[in-house]
């Protein structure tokens, strides 16, 4: 049972009713107050859904908290809001596991004398706190105290710097791992502005990425996921190309139709070469005021040069600055990361040189947009930090929910400058590396349970609003500044109530400056239902004037060198894991990871040629060492690098993060060099080898791909762009065996077609938009009570996962492609007939429905399942509290001894039948859909009846590139694939 | 059994049933310790799941079907001894009928025990028999576990039935030399026998019944413990040759089995001038046969494999001679197909050593075939993102394995000391038949 008292529960509850009153808002803690008769509003069973926006990295998507009987259980994407429009990545949906993480501080802590955190009360904590800032405040030390957060904007940071001044300090570091600042050093180079602008790669026609991993962490990787899914599916009679240029096939470069790889911090060589063919052979006119400056420019780098340095091949570099060159609207983007490889800012230089080319690029950078990330501490700030506190000029440090303990280099050596600092305040949610150092926790609400607003770009104002009561003895942190300013400087200076007070005061001023017709009730709860505020029809893109800077300077190419024991290396933030904010949620490490497919802890991608040289097996543990640190982490042989570089996600390697995340291998952050000095390429400028040594032990990879390749069986199918074309105009029928009475013939069916009954629901999933994220997979564990194993069962072949995305590697070509594989809920279903008692049925809707209450665990279904869809209960799975509040109430939680698997989320689909039974009517294409489809960032999944003709399913089940995966098996799968386009560029 | 007398042959069998010395005490205490330890690991596997097994996705099924299999291979061994050489007069067969016949029984029970240790939820096992409820709900007879049901427990009622017919007379032999309880007990047991002629003809054409009951169900149990498999769709098990290829195997593990036990029991009882060597050149001589049929089979799934053209089909077995079972399956070939090609020769076929060595080896390989056939199709279907490999056998299977071998020797022992184990009214039935004036 969950450890509630009753006072919160009833809290709860209140949150719940006060928030069903205003419909889909909420109401601060400060009203708070048991029904005694219950509300009408309050329908039990049936969920409130409060939107709000998501913190859990700097693009601030906007969500919908799904709140059921005071407990929210899932996450989804505003549909209303500019930047996601609905969907979430598996992190945003992570959140949940943020919120309920059974290793949050359950209240304000102190450091004892011995070292461990002992619990005090929030009262002695604000005291210690204020006293601290009052001390140094009056000896006049106000530049002794350093707060460091994540990023803030709107009221949290206004409030935050008042504090500060308040305390007569002025040190705000918002810090982010991921800043980005290579992209700002090179917009302030090349566009004169230093800022990071909204990107709009649904208008380009032309994508070259320099690295940038604009589809997995890239500065708001749901946004141009959707914005991808429109340039790949511009229409018209050409198909807008992809080429992606780095060290890796990471998840983004396996969705381009060309992976160029090139060592880490060469990809500016490639761009220069491209300009150098652009310019010299006038493959397009360039406007006149840039021409002389990028001749100068590209003089010093002679195409032979360049090839040599980064072995990429005269026809394909000509071919690409062709194709460049031809394009309307080309885009290169550059990641801007210096942990993915040196010249990080070169690289972005060069990407923008390679776009000032045509006079349009404003309609591809909108500057009228500048992305919040801009905003961040660049790195000499915090390496200026780093030193003071070195210097122990620093008395007091605080730090909210931000651990550059463990993202910064440890080269830094910021933990052991964190070590001279007397006073560490920490306002984190959770035991982090920093947080283990501080000397006082006052944890702060997750953002779930939050007040705030939090702008990503200008002219978005996301809203954040508590979507359910605090869980435990924890305080908003707006709250926290306010109460503690009060104790610092009295009532006068801080004369709110509470955040929530500021926080309507400044959207107050923000109703005044609109002009609105509305009063501000009416403008608040509009803001608190639609998410935030913003003006969707803002005219965008402006111009902006191009300066071809003449004192910027490029390494000159070099030839690599040959020396047989070191490696390239880059590190990468992966989908999941971030910079390593993620670690600690159990769906987030349960996830595989898009490419390698890896659970539970990090690995070192090694070639499996280099691998096979140096007699290294998949799970030796590995000693990497830089001329900077050294790391253990084991071994995955796999095709996502060339043969002489190496790999490591970011985000592993915790040792203070909680039970999820902490011992497991490795944070490359150990290897990088302490470079910093501005204009820097982030965090790491120079470029470093790696030697590798195997230290002889092991460390198991919880990996949950049987094989790289699809050995032949066509699974995984792909289509060429030439090829679609002549099948579309020759009318060509895809070869379906319809999950449908029409779909049974006499001679080759023994059992009769099943007949339908209104519905027979459906599944497309078109390959061609998939990007392998896993949006999906996370949202069925959420929606669907899958149970986490952990490592031990990963490796054990017993994970839960009832949809995947199953990755194959080509065996010829560096081309990796996803399938994602769910229940298939075939018609004639091999899984049906050999079970003795009949668990599986097959409904009067298609569904193969799987009745745990009658399964005895014979496994025989799964046995007979071709596509290995079902997942047995190898044990009775349980979550620890709080994790356990989670669970969907509307879905069984299995014990051990039953199979379970994908019911094409059946509990919405009853929801949606009763719901069109109210309106007297059927359920339409469109009431609803499936959770891992609703959350699908580029639409790759639908979901509907193929007995409605007009439904989305039923037109294109006959669409050329329409096929189902072992059709020969004769089992008419309900799933229909479309295979992915694929062009030669 | 020349020579005998009715009364000598009552008291040497009946001499089994007395009191058991030291070391009978202490086989049947480490057999029902292994039986306890074998039921304590079930009990650990039904509280915490069927992780305790090496089971995982996508291999569903391990080591609990294998030894399944094998008990029922055990099992048709025993039917062969008794219900074959029956129907073929075997004169050489008496003295081992009830043994095989109890063999039979115990292997039945013990292979029938594994579907259940194999469960998920076993508490709830009885859903499947087609019993009255108030929802009207069956079994699914598609299921070929239903054809299993029906399979095993047909097996165990008619060589049980076969068993306890063979047993009356002799039960009421013990009847009547019988005191107090035990005379009770074995009254109850003998169904009121009295030996006249009406009950002696009705015994005898219920036992030939049963006989020729029990023999072709060695056909057809095993048909359908093949289509467990054949009619699944794995590659590698979905194939026509399964049943006559199951049933050859279970002949050929079954003679094998035969040999094995008759060496040492034809030592321990003394019985060189019943069991003489040509009875095992003649086994032996059969074992050829059935080996080469069982490398047919094996040449035969290749063959079809390649020439069906299906790239699932070929591929499984090509992974299983080359992939991470291929020394196992190479050993298969080994012991199954090559090993009793050594009994084409007349001296292999009539010395001890390599009968026994050649039938161990062919028990081994055909338990290697089970676990070949059973872990690997699963392992390696038709989407090779879910290939997978059996992680066990671990400490649970083990035990569990152990307390099958276990139960079978505690009731065998159990059987040896409260029933007759050689059929008395069968051996004096090859008496002469006692004349006037003889000694009785």
């Amino acid at each position: 049972m969950i450890d509630l008292g009753r006072r919160d529960f009833l809290k709860l509850i209140g949150v719940a009713g006060a928030s069903a009153t205003f419909g889909c808002s909420s109401e601060s803690a400060r009203t708070i107050i048991p029904y005694v008769f219950p509300a009408e509003e309050i329908i039990p069973g049936e969920a409130n859904w409060f939107a709000t926006t998501c913190r859990e990295c700097p693009a601030g998507c906007g969500l919908l908290a799904k709140n059921r009987d005071s407990r929210v259980i899932k996450i989804e994407g505003n549909p209303l809001h500019p930047v996601n429009a609905g969907r979430v990545c598996p992190r945003g949906q992570s959140a949940l596991h943020g919120l309920y993480n059974p290793d949050r501080w359950r209240g304000p802590a102190k450091r004892s004398g011995d070292g461990q955190f002992a619990a005090i009360s929030w009262q002695d904590a604000e005291k210690v706190l204020s006293d601290t800032v009052q001390r140094l405040s009056k000896a006049g030390k106000g530049d002794q105290i350093a707060f460091m957060t994540g990023l803030l904007t709107g009221t949290h940071k206004d409030l935050l710097e008042y504090w500060l001044n308040q305390a007569g300090a002025s040190r705000h570091l918002m810090y982010e791992a991921l800043s980005y600042e290579p992209l700002r050093a090179a917009n302030r180079t090349v566009f004169g502005r230093d800022a990071i602008p909204a990107y709009r790669i649904d208008k380009a026609d032309f994508l070259v990425s320099f690295g940038a991993g604009f589809l997995e962490t890239w500065l708001s990787n749901v946004h141009y996921a959707a914005q991808f899914a429109k340039f790949r599916n511009a229409g018209g009679d050409a198909r807008n190309a992809f080429v992606y240029i780095g060290p890796r096939l990471s998840m983004t470069a396996a969705n381009a139709d060309l992976w160029i790889p090139v060592e880490p911090g060469k990809e500016y060589l490639v761009a220069l070469g491209m300009l150098r063919l652009i310019v010299h052979r006038e493959l397009c006119p360039i406007p006149y005021d840039r021409l002389a400056a990028l001749r100068r420019i590209v003089e010093a780098f002679p195409l032979d040069q360049v090839m040599a340095a980064t072995g990429v091949e005269p026809a394909v570099m000509e071919r690409l600055a062709a194709r460049f060159a031809a394009a309307r609207n080309p885009l290169a983007l550059a990641e801007g990361s210096g942990c993915s490889g040196a010249n990080a800012t070169q690289a972005a230089v060069a990407a923008n040189l390679l776009c000032s080319i045509k006079d349009r690029l404003y309609e591809t950078h909108d500057f009228s947009m500048h992305a919040a990330l801009g905003d961040s501490a660049p790195a000499g700030a915090i390496m200026d930090l780093t030193r003071r506190m070195d210097r122990g000029e620093i008395e007091l440090l605080l730090v909210h929910e931000v651990n550059p303990v463990f993202t910064l280099p440890a080269s830094w050596n910021f933990r052991r400058s964190l070590e001279k600092v007397p006073m560490v305040v920490s306002f984190s949610s959770c035991l982090d590396e920093t947080t283990a150092m501080a000397h006082l926790v006052l944890p702060a609400h997750t953002p779930l349970e939050s007040w705030g607003d939090y702008s990503p770009a200008t002219g978005i104002v996301g809203l954040i609003q508590p979507v359910m009561g605090n869980l435990f003895d924890t305080r908003d942190f707006g709250d926290i500044l306010i109460s503690s300013g009060k104790r610092m400087s009295g009532q006068e200076k801080f004369p709110w109530v509470n955040f929530y007070q500021l926080l309507r005061e400044n959207w107050a001023q923000r109703w005044q400056a609109g002009n609105s017709q509305q009063s501000f009730d009416q403008f608040w709860l509009q803001a608190l239902q639609t998410g935030g505020s913003w003006d969707p029809e803002k005219t965008r893109g402006s111009g902006f004037s191009i300066q071809i800077p003449g004192d910027f300077s490029f390494p000159p190419p070099e030839a690599p060198a040959a020396q047989d024991q070191e490696f390239h290396f880059t590190a990468y933030p992966s989908i999941q894991f971030y910079d390593g904010r993620m670690a600690n949620r159990p769906w987030i490490q349960e996830l595989p990871d898009p490419m390698t497919q890896t659970t539970w802890g990090g690995w070192i991608e090694i070639h499996p040629q280099t691998a096979d040289r140096l007699k290294i097996e998949k799970g030796d543990l590995l000693e990497l060492r830089s001329p900077f640190g050294a790391l253990r982490a084991p071994a995955l042989p796999i095709y996502t690098v060339p043969p002489r570089t190496l790999a490591m996600p970011l985000g592993q390697g915790h040792t203070h993060y909680g039970r999820y995340a902490s011992g497991l291998p490795a944070n490359p952050m150990e290897l990088f060099p302490a470079d910093a000095a501005p204009p820097a390429s982030g965090m790491a400028g120079r470029s470093f080898r790696v030697t590798v040594k195997k230290t002889g032990e092991t460390f198991a990879i919880a990996h949950t791909d049987g094989s790289f390749f699809q050995h032949d069986r066509q699974i995984a199918r792909q289509i060429s762009y030439d090829g679609l074309q002549q099948a579309a105009a020759s009318g060509h029928k895809p070869a379906i065996d319809y999950p449908l009475p029409m779909g049974y013939e006499a001679d080759k069916d023994f059992y009769p077609a099943h007949t339908h009954k209104d519905y027979r629901w459906a599944m497309v999933v078109d390959l061609d938009r998939c990007i392998g994220c896993g949006a999906c997979v996370i949202a069925c564990y959420a929606e669907n009570n899958v149970a986490v194993v952990g490592r031990e069962q990963v490796i054990n072949g017993r994970e839960m996962s009832w949809i995947r995305v199953q990755r194959y590697f080509d065996r010829n070509k560096p081309v990796a492609r996803w399938l994602v594989m769910m229940c298939q809920h075939c018609d004639a279903a091999p899984c049906e007939s050999v079970c003795p008692i009949f668990a599986p049925q097959h409904s009067v809707e298609g569904l193969n429905n799987q009745v745990y209450n009658r399964c005895f665990g014979t496994r025989f279904c799964s046995q007979n399942d071709p596509y290995k869809v079902r997942r047995f209960n190898w044990f009775t799975f349980t979550r620890p509290y709080p994790l356990n509040i989670q669970l969907n109430p509307d879905v069984t939680v299995r014990q051990k001894g039953v199979m379970e698997k994908c019911s094409f989320c059946v509990q919405r689909i009853v929801e949606a039948k009763i719901e069109a039974r109210k309106k007297g009517r059927k359920v339409m294409d469109g009431d609803f859909t499936t959770a891992c489809a609703q959350t699908c960032p580029t639409d790759a999944l639908m979901f509907g009846s193929l007995l409605d003709p007009d439904s989305r399913v039923s037109q294109l089940i006959n669409h050329p590139r329409a096929y189902q995966v072992l059709r020969h098996l004769n089992t008419k799968p309900a799933v229909i694939y479309l295979k992915r386009i694929t062009q030669e560029v | 059994m020349q020579g005998f007398s009715y009364s000598e042959i009552d008291d040497k069998v009946l001499g089994t049933l007395a009191a058991p010395g030291k070391v009978y005490y202490v086989c049947l205490a480490f057999c029902f310790t292994g039986v306890l330890i074998g039921a304590s690991c079930w009990g650990y596997q039904i509280a915490t799941g069927l992780g305790a097994a090496g089971v995982m996705h996508p291999v569903n099924w391990g080591t609990y079907l294998v030894n399944f299999v094998f008990w029922v291979g055990i099992a048709h061994s025993g039917t062969l001894i008794s219900a074959i050489l029956y129907l073929f007069k075997a004169p050489w067969r008496t003295p081992l009928a009830r043994s095989a016949e109890a063999m039979t029984v115990f292997a039945v029970s013990t292979a029938g025990l594994f579907p259940l240790i194999h469960l998920g939820r076993v508490w709830i096992v009885y859903w499947i028999l087609p019993y009255p409820n108030q929802r009207n709900l069956w079994p699914n007879f598609q299921s070929p576990l239903v054809f299993d049901v029906i399979a095993i427990s047909t097996y165990l009622i008619v060589s049980f039935l076969f068993w306890y017919t063979g047993l009356v007379p002799d039960l009421a032999i013990v009847r009547d030399r019988a005191r107090g309880i035990r005379r009770r007990i074995y009254g109850w047991l003998s169904l009121g026998w009295t030996g006249s002629d009406r009950q002696w003809n009705h015994h005898g054409s219920a036992y030939l019944l049963f006989a020729a009951l029990a023999t072709p169900l060695v056909i057809s149990v095993h048909s359908v413990v093949s289509w467990d498999f054949a009619l699944g769709i794995a590659p590698g098990w979905h194939s026509t040759i399964f049943a006559p290829y199951f049933v050859a195997g279970a002949i050929h593990s079954g003679l094998a089995m035969v040999i094995t036990l008759l060496i040492p029991l034809r030592r321990i009882l003394g019985l060189e001038e019943i069991l003489t060597m040509k009875i095992f050149d003649n086994v032996a001589k059969t074992i050829v046969f059935t080996g080469l049929i069982m490398g047919y089979s094996y040449l035969t799934e290749f063959f079809i494999s390649w020439y069906s053209g299906n790239i699932a089909e070929r591929a499984i077995f090509e992974w299983r001679a080359t992939g991470h079972y291929a020394l196992l399956f190479w050993m298969m070939v080994m012991c199954n197909s090559l090993a009793p090609l050594v009994f084409f020769l007349k001296w292999a076929r009539t010395h001890i050593a390599p009968l026994l060595t050649i039938s161990v080896l062919i028990n081994l390989g055909m338990w290697y075939e089970r676990y070949i056939i059973i872990l690997s199709s699963p392992g390696h279907e038709f989407d090779p993102y879910s290939w997978g490999l059996f992680i066990g056998p671990t400490w649970v299977e083990y035990g569990i394995m152990l307390g099958s071998f276990s139960l079978f020797f505690f009731l065998f022992l159990l059987f040896a000391k409260f029933l007759p184990s050689v059929s008395m009214s069968e051996l004096k039935e090859e008496l002469p038949p006692p004349m006037r004036g003889q000694s009785v």
